[in-house]
């Protein structure tokens, strides 16, 4: 039984290697590139990028490329091209205010920014995790084609949000589409 | 289909044979046995976790009314045994689900669609029947594994969108039995038909009890989901409303007529519709938000809160003429309250994409003047930039 249950989360999760980060790393299925940060981990799927040092439970980065034309995961709104990175914004702050494992969500910033040329948003928020974990985050975003960017920083809001976040705010300003 | 047959097949695995029926706790052969009194102690951690959670909508008067409801449904030596004590989730989901200890949950979901305090009769007496006839205490004693049984449910859950599987990591196991899962076909027919029978005995009118069950299919195909899994609904909708309607009319003239408990039960919940229909705009689920907020204009038909979600609605929805009622319904919300930010941010994103850029400019202006400290002050600073060029 237990090789059955094996088998089905395998099938469902699969299996992504954790390998040390250094130097820069070109994501080519997602089509970006990042300077990594030294002595943090990465794994790597066709669908997103996750680096953390300590645990992807108390701080990690995590980008990912979503195609506007398949759902969100939370919310049933819908990106489109024609939007306004604002109205992206609202769109994905709805889709993480519907996601049940994030609980008293507050939005505390939603301001324009330029990633390399492209209009997008940076969203700053914090909720409790299922665990009851204070959790802040940041979130930058912007539409390329039919593709939407999100880098994504969540961390602990005791000690680790802040140890972390010029790590992270060095792997945003290396981030480049190839 | 297919996903269906799949996840009977992945639950299956998990699911050992039938246990015997226990009797009921009105039954006068009934003693705790030792696993349920494990299963009590396991329900107080888990009801703990999920009061503490973030999850409950707080309202006291709205649980007071509630509870007051569920008492008159039991009687005291029922009441005795089982503390019964009712609250509600914050989750536009319809579902309610009760722990063998008698804590009952109770979604905002669910509440917002009903139309009276029969109908929410109807539903806390089906849920606390599934407590004092120890539906859970057999349905846990069937499953071989609880972890893999729990982590099968959050995998093939997971695809159903909207938290489902999400939701069963925040419930615990005991939890994810009662609501997620729910109990079999012979489980469900029981609690309906006892619940009904509590519903009647109660003074309550039987006739509404199968529209709970109507606002649950209209949701359901709504929401494209397809039974058996989640709200419990085994057996089948349609088959459960039969039931209901052919008991209804087997019981006599007993069972064609009795309190509706409209107006109270609007004037309690009122807060909790306009609040879920929030909760269905942020989940896209725009029809359901649309006819959430109209069900509370129709109560408060001034508060300019329900009018600025109108305009939300209609804003972000963007179908043939939603623009322009999206307009009607911000200048509505700042006639009722002229210093009510929100709707002015609307009608200048509006303006904004249509180009009007003095009209845009008059209220971004606007919403800045009277939130300046707003979250998203530096984006509309942006926008009033771009109208001035």
């Amino acid at each position: 039984m237990r090789r059955i249950l094996l088998i089905c989360l395998v099938l469902t999760l699969g299996c992504a290697a954790w390998i040390p980060a250094k130097g820069v790393y070109k994501a080519q299925s997602l089509n970006f590139s990042i300077e990594q940060p030294e002595g943090w981990m990465r794994q790597g799927t066709t669908e997103y990028v996750l680096l953390t040092k300590d645990g992807v439970l108390l701080q990690n980065i995590v980008i990912r490329r979503l195609d506007i034309d398949e759902p969100l995961k939370n919310t049933k709104k819908k990106v489109q091209k024609s939007m306004l990175p604002f109205e992206i914004a609202e769109v994905i702050v709805d889709d993480i205010s519907s996601d049940q494992t994030v609980l008293n969500l507050e939005v505390v910033e939603n301001v324009p920014v330029n990633v390399k040329g492209i209009p997008g948003f940076r969203l700053a928020y914090k909720h409790n995790n299922d665990d009851g974990l204070k959790i802040k985050s940041i979130i930058y975003g912007f539409l390329s084609d039919k593709w939407l960017y999100l880098i994504n920083y969540n961390a602990a809001q005791r000690h680790y949000f802040d140890r972390d976040i010029d790590t992270f705010e060095g792997v945003f300003n290396s981030f480049k589409l190839l | 289909m297919k996903k269906t047959a799949l996840l009977f097949l992945l639950f299956s695995v998990f699911l050992g044979c039938a246990t015997a029926n226990l009797p009921p706790v009105t039954s006068q052969d009934f003693y705790w046995e030792e696993d349920e009194r494990r299963l009590w102690l396991r329900s107080e951690e888990e009801e703990a976790a999920i009061n503490k959670s973030g999850l409950i909508y707080e309202d006291p008067e709205l649980e007071a009314y509630l509870n007051e409801v569920a008492r008159k449904l039991q009687p005291a030596d029922i009441l005795d045994k089982i503390p019964f004590s009712v609250k509600v989730i914050k989750n536009p989901m319809l579902n309610a689900f009760a722990f063998p200890n008698g804590a009952v949950y109770v979604h905002t979901g669910i509440l917002a669609k009903m139309d009276n305090e029969a109908q929410l009769a109807t539903l806390l007496a089906h849920e606390m029947t599934h407590a004092t006839h120890r539906h859970t205490v057999e349905q846990v004693r069937n499953i071989k594994n609880m972890t893999a049984f729990l982590a099968v449910v959050q995998v093939s859950l997971g695809g159903l969108g909207g938290g489902v599987g999400d939701l069963a990591t925040l419930l615990g196991s005991i939890g994810t039995v009662a609501a997620v899962t729910g109990y079999s076909k012979e489980k469900e027919t029981e609690a309906d038909m006892v619940g009904l029978a509590l519903v009647v005995k109660a003074g309550y009118d039987p006739r509404e009890s199968p529209k709970l069950f109507l606002h649950l299919k209209e949701f359901l195909e709504e929401e494209d989901i397809e039974e058996p899994f989640f709200f419990g609904t085994h057996p089948r909708l349609q088959e459960r409303i039969d039931n209901y309607e052919a008991f209804i009319r087997k019981g006599g003239p007993g069972y064609q007529g009795g309190i509706k408990g409209q107006e109270r039960f609007i004037q309690k919940t009122s807060h909790l519709i306009c609040l879920n229909a929030c909760l269905d705009l942020k989940a896209g689920r725009f029809g359901f938000a649309e006819k959430g907020v109209k069900k509370y204009v129709g109560i408060k038909p001034d508060d300019p809160e329900a009018y600025y979600l109108l305009g939300e609605i209609c804003r972000q929805r963007g179908e043939e003429g939603d623009i322009e009622k999206a307009k009607e319904h911000y200048h509505k919300a700042i006639a009722f309250a002229s210093d009510y930010p929100e709707p002015h941010k609307g009608l200048g994103l509006i303006h904004y994409r249509q180009g009007e850029k003095e009209l845009s400019k008059k209220h971004f202006q606007t919403y800045l003047s009277l939130d300046p400290q707003a979250y998203d002050a530096l984006y509309v600073q942006e926008f009033l930039k771009h109208c001035s060029e």
